[in-house]
């Protein structure tokens, strides 16, 4: 098990269009994914649980990776997190 | 019993109804992206004629969104579905959005899972509300009902049936 803490960069946060990316993205791996923000926990996989943590830009949340490809799933979440382009909107 | 009633007796079949007064329109029909190519799975938006929203389906809350905007639910045979209160009304940081439920409550259809500022939300984002469904990978069928003039708690929206887990 893995865990890092990030700074989200995202322009609206980990909203709609961001949310769904990243949550597609966690699916392709075989390890579970845990975002945590605070005292709030989500399961990575699910949409609901991730829109419904409602991080907005700025905020730190933790994400934790446990499993076989733990390494390569954390690289791909954490670069998701932090982009700041305009595909993120 | 015979194995067909078994069979019959054993489908997950749900009908959520409209959660707010309104018009309905599929939800390709959002002018959002995020909404109308179903990033966030497949349903319904409502134009809502007022602020009222209740719950669609009978269920639990699984989640409450910090700034009031939206609720997530999930049916006792594990249909999630979000009601999200207009489009970019994340934006508005809970001004206007009044909720009646907490995270865990169970709600039947037709309970009041918030209240909105219908001329707030009008002016400062957009009113139209995507009602979706979250784990399509759980739907065997979705059928969407006639769009059009919808009364909230009682107008039927969608038909899906579900696998068993």
């Amino acid at each position: 098990m893995i865990e890092r803490i990030v700074a989200v960069r995202l322009p609206n946060g980990l909203h709609a269009r961001p949310a769904a990316q990243f949550v597609q993205a966690a699916n392709r791996f075989k390890s579970e994914v845990t975002l945590v923000k605070g005292e709030r926990m989500a399961n990575a996989k699910s949409i609901m649980g991730v829109i419904g943590l409602g991080v907005a830009p700025g905020e730190t949340v933790t994400l934790r990776v446990d499993g076989s490809d733990e390494d390569e799933a954390m690289e791909v979440l954490v670069r998701l997190l932090t982009r700041v382009d305009e595909e993120t909107r | 019993m015979t194995f067909l009633q078994k069979l019959f007796k054993s489908r997950n079949i749900i009908d959520i109804v409209a959660p707010m007064n309104g018009r309905s329109v599929d939800i390709t029909e959002v002018p959002d992206p995020t909404f109308s190519e179903k990033m966030i799975g497949d349903g319904v938006a409502i134009d809502p004629s007022d602020g009222t929203v209740v719950a669609p389906v009978t269920g639990e809350v699984v989640q409450v969104f910090p700034t009031g905007h939206a609720v997530g639910l999930r049916t006792p045979s594990g249909l999630e579905l979000l009601v999200h209160i207009g489009l970019e009304t994340v934006g508005l940081k809970g001004e206007g959005f009044t909720l009646h439920v907490e995270k865990g409550a169970q709600v039947e259809v037709g309970a009041p899972l918030l209240t909105f500022d219908l001329t707030l939300v009008r002016e400062r984002a957009k009113a139209i509300s995507p009602i979706v469904i979250t784990n399509m990978e759980r739907v065997l069928t979705l059928e969407k009902l006639p769009f059009g003039d919808v009364q909230v708690g009682r107008s039927p929206l969608m038909k899906v049936e579900i696998s068993r887990n």
